[in-house]
């Protein structure tokens, strides 16, 4: 009974100590990824975010663009009302989803929203992930949207990972696809 | 809980685990894959599920192949056969999987190396740098136009620029021409389309390369799969030819056709690309995915073979188990049946057999039972019989003989064992020794059926025996016989006694009579015939009429002694003490002869006795007569006479030994020295031990005689000191009697 015991202690001891550092491992989204900062401004009734994201940026990001990779950067944003006594009421949970390739024909990084109807073409990567990063002005709700009494809870993670691949790829891809990587939620009381 | 049940639980709760696991991360990966989103945030759960899951099933595989360790380790009946049939599937398993998995791997890295040939890429990338040839041949082209239309440019303004402006326009097909001015606004706007809102600044980038002079040109992919070719170039001055910070933005369309071609070799070069990206995580996941499978078939395998080779030695486990339960004799094991094969009927057999031993088990042991009941029935009886009886062989070895046996035969046979030698228990008996005799003599002649008296001489005189052979109804061929006998010397001299009473009886009655008339008349003639007679003649008749008148008193006390022996017994019982009588009478023979030496050794702890003073005193009166009567004629002759208690068939009886150092019994009477007229005396009547034998008798004691191994007679008394005791001894000395009457 004690052999099994410490068996048990042993097997877990070694998954503990053995799951991070796996988990560690370096990806190919490393670098600095955080939203620097975010607000909510008020302009004739319409709540407009604002949001400043610092996305990484390496050779590796670069060269699988280069090859034909395609990136999605998400922005979500989830506002919810405070309740004193119970859960916090959602109010806003919306997505800001857009992709960018890059372009070998004009050699040029595209950037487009998810419907593929208003599309950017950057000369660099710096460029397109600056204009990526920098969203401003986006109506997220109307001020008649927030009924009861506040405070009202802001949200803001940014995400990136590789878009456009089929369910099956992603399937199979289960095991080896490390591309996707999350940044810290960006939360602020909402006052008005 | 007990623990069998707790690691029931335990196994129940992991294949749960196991099973819940597998089918959660089923569930999760096939919503997923439909939502990329979902699939980022579900990744690691689905990650951790099928760890789960294989942990669990990892640690089911594990107590297997524990408890497999454990069993051979502890031989475990069935632990073998199973480590065989493991080790047998795993051979034939492992062989093939390793060559499919070698193979599959092999297929895995050229099949997927085959979807990115080489020679694509080269075409892809050749395809590619052909569009962007032909690409920059148009964009060289609308750059050179742009710069000629931008010198042409230089000294017009107002009407006359816009007027250009819609020329070149219609001239080029271009889309859009604007004139920014050095603050960067658009002075003049051309475009095929009615625009009504003010025209959009221009790129940064746009301002900043022809701030310096130089011509900015860009090729812009747009939404609907079209390219735009945008070229600026700045307004050199009308008059110094310098740059006047004016310049001209021209957006050409690219011809729909070279527009199609370049854009369906961007798509295919983009999407070959980011399949290439794949390539090689897509090898790994084959890879990991067919180990994966691999190990989870040679595991399952493995855990199959287990559960098949127990769930197939189970069975067999039970049967050993069930055989050696038989073994020790319990026959009330019954199997489970595992199931209505071959195995199935085999533990069916051995139910059928352990039911048919049982029954044949209670049927023997309710025979055993009945014999044994029969048998200490039988013990009983014979322990009660007061009749010897022996069963013995040819051999003289003992079969079986009663305490009765022993007894009479003065042997000693305690606890004797079935096969041992009857010589063995003689233990010295001269009876026994005899006994013996006379049956080895008669066996060895043949004979194996008698029934006969048998005379046995003893220590303490003869005894007589009835005695009867028999051969046992199945042992005949083994010698069996069974030997049966009874002491009848009580009997004989029962009937002697009772003759000598009859024969007492008629003497008193038929000679005592006449004695009286013979003695008056001898008498009356002396008296009458006394007076007229001479001196001669009168002395004639007076020693004549003496001697009749003498010898009638003889006869008169010979006949009184015969009535004396013949009479009733009318007991006076009284308690007195032994010991104080015995001194009396023998201090009354020590006056009567002063040269008799009587000693006394009396036991000071003799009890008061109850019994007829005047009786016992004749009693003691007669062995001392009868002692110091033998011991006329020996040399410092000596009559001991000692009292003791003794405990003798549960009551107490008072020993009185009186001890000669004379020449002791003849051997020829010794036997029948209390019969009467039974005398080694020249001038005994033969009267006096028989008159004490029957005083003891009286009393309900017993009396032998024997001879002492120094020389000398010894009579050894037994009286019981009250009448509780009396009874005791009495029903002591019942079966000695019931032996009497059956003889």
């Amino acid at each position: 009974m004690l052999l099994k015991f410490r068996f048990a202690v042993g097997l877990g001891l070694l998954l503990w100590l053995g799951m991070p550092s796996a988990w560690g491992a370096a990806g190919p989204l490393d670098g600095d990824f955080q939203i620097r900062s975010a607000f909510v401004v008020i302009d004739r009734g319409v709540l407009q975010l604002n949001v400043h994201v610092q996305y990484p940026i390496n050779d590796r990001i670069r060269s699988a663009l280069q090859d034909g990779v395609t990136l999605a950067f998400d922005l979500e944003l989830n506002i919810t009302r405070h309740r004193r006594f119970w859960l916090n009421a959602g109010v806003v949970d919306m997505t800001l989803r857009r992709e960018l390739t890059y372009h070998a024909v004009t050699d040029r990084y595209v950037l487009r929203d998810e419907q593929g109807v208003e599309q950017e073409s950057f000369p660099t990567l710096e460029g397109a992930l600056d204009k990526l990063g920098r969203v401003e002005d986006l109506p997220i709700l109307v001020e008649s949207q927030l009924r009861g009494e506040g405070p009202w809870l802001v949200a803001v993670r940014a995400g990136v990972r590789r878009g456009r691949m089929s369910d099956t790829m992603r399937a199979l891809m289960f095991w080896s696809d490390d591309w996707h990587r999350n940044s810290d939620w960006y939360t602020w009381t909402l006052t008005l | 809980m007990d623990t069998h049940a707790l690691r029931l639980f335990g196994v129940r709760a992991l294949t749960a685990v196991a099973v819940a696991a597998g089918v959660a991360a089923l569930v999760l990966l096939a919503a997923s894959v439909e939502n990329s989103t979902l699939f980022s945030h579900w990744q690691p759960w689905i990650l951790l599920l099928n760890i789960c899951g294989v942990m669990a099933l990892m640690a089911l595989l594990a107590r297997k192949f524990w408890q497999l360790y454990r069993d051979f380790r502890d031989h475990k009946p069935g632990s073998r056969l199973t480590v065989r049939t493991v080790l047998m599937f795993g051979g034939l398993v492992i062989a093939p999987l390793i060559i499919v998995y070698l193979f599959s791997l092999d297929f895995i890295n050229r099949g997927i190396d085959s979807w990115f040939r080489v020679e694509i890429k080269q075409g892809l990338n050749d395809a590619l740098v052909l569009s962007r040839s032909a690409l920059d041949l148009r964009l060289r082209e609308q750059t050179r136009r742009t710069e000629i239309f931008a010198r042409s440019l230089r000294e017009l303004r107002g009407p006359e620029l816009l007027q250009r402006l819609d020329e070149e326009r219609r001239a080029t097909e271009a889309k859009e021409i604007i004139v920014y001015d050095a603050s960067g606004r658009a002075s003049a706007l051309s475009s095929d389309t009615p625009m009504a809102q003010q025209p959009a600044p221009a790129p940064p980038d746009v301002a900043l390369q022809v701030a310096a002079g130089r011509t900015y040109v860009s090729l812009n992919p747009l939404p609907d799969g079209q390219y735009t070719i945008a070229t600026a170039a700045p307004i050199a001055d009308a008059v110094s030819a310098r740059a006047t910070r004016r310049y001209v933005l021209i957006d050409y369309e690219v011809p729909q056709e070279l527009s199609a071609l370049a854009e369906a070799v961007q798509h295919t070069s983009s999407q070959y690309g980011d399949l290439s990206t794949v390539r090689e995580p897509l090898k790994n996941t084959f890879r990991l995915t067919l180990t994966l499978v691999v190990l989870l078939t040679l595991l399952a395998a493995i855990y199959g073979a287990i559960f098949s080779a127990q769930r197939l030695t189970r069975p067999v486990q039970d049967l050993i188990a069930g055989t050696r339960a038989v073994g020790k004799g319990d026959f009330g094991t019954r199997l489970p049946l595992p199931s209505r094969d071959e195995m199935g009927f085999l533990v069916h057999s051995f139910n059928d057999m352990t039911k048919r031993l049982r029954r044949a088990s209670e049927e023997a042991k309710r025979s055993r039972q009945a014999v044994e009941r029969e048998r200490e029935r039988l013990s009983v009886i014979l322990s009660r019989l007061s009749t010897g009886v022996i069963v013995t062989d040819r051999e003289l070895r003992l079969h079986s003989a009663n305490q009765s046996a022993a007894t009479i035969l003065g042997g000693d046979f305690g606890n004797p064992e079935a096969g041992q030698n009857l010589a063995q228990l003689a233990g010295g008996s001269m009876r026994f020794a005899t006994f013996l005799d006379e049956l080895r003599g008669r066996l060895k002649s043949g004979l194996d059926e008698w029934r006969e008296q048998l005379t046995l001489p003893g220590e303490s005189g003869e005894r007589v025996l009835l005695w009867a052979c028999t051969p046992l109804p199945d042992e005949r061929e083994h010698g069996g016989v069974v030997i049966v006998f009874d002491d009848i010397t009580a009997l004989l001299a029962a009937q002697r006694d009772a003759a000598w009473g009859e024969v007492a009886r008629r003497l008193a009655h038929e000679i005592k009579n006449p004695l009286t008339p013979i003695q008056l008349s001898a008498e009356r003639l002396r008296r009458k015939l006394l007076g007229g007679m001479n001196a001669e003649d009168a002395q004639l008749l007076e020693r004549a009429t003496h001697t009749i008148v003498q010898q009638v008193d003889a006869m008169k006390q010979m006949v009184n002694a015969f009535s004396e022996y013949a009479r009733a017994p009318a007991m006076r019982l009284a308690h007195f003490s032994l010991n104080g009588l015995v001194t009396e009478v023998a201090e009354l023979y020590r006056l009567q002869d002063p040269d008799a030496e009587i000693r006394l050794d009396l036991d000071p702890t003799l009890p008061e006795i109850e019994a007829d003073r005047g009786r016992v005193r004749q009693l003691l009166a007669n062995l001392i007569t009868n002692g110091i009567e033998a011991l006329a004629g020996v040399a410092d002759g000596c009559v001991e006479l000692s009292t003791r208690q003794q405990r003798a068939e549960g009551a107490i009886a008072a020993v009185i030994c009186v001890r000669d150092n004379g020449p002791g019994f003849r051997k020829e009477i010794l036997g029948r020295v209390f019969d009467p007229y039974v005398t080694g005396k020249p001038r005994g009547t033969g009267l006096g031990l028989a008159i004490v034998k029957r005083i003891v008798e009286e009393h309900g004691g017993r009396i032998e005689a024997e001879n002492r191994p120094e020389g000398g007679a010894k009579i050894l008394v037994l009286l019981p000191v009250s009448d509780q005791d009396r009874a005791l001894f009495a029903g002591g000395e019942r079966r000695v009697e019931l032996r009497r009457e059956r003889a």
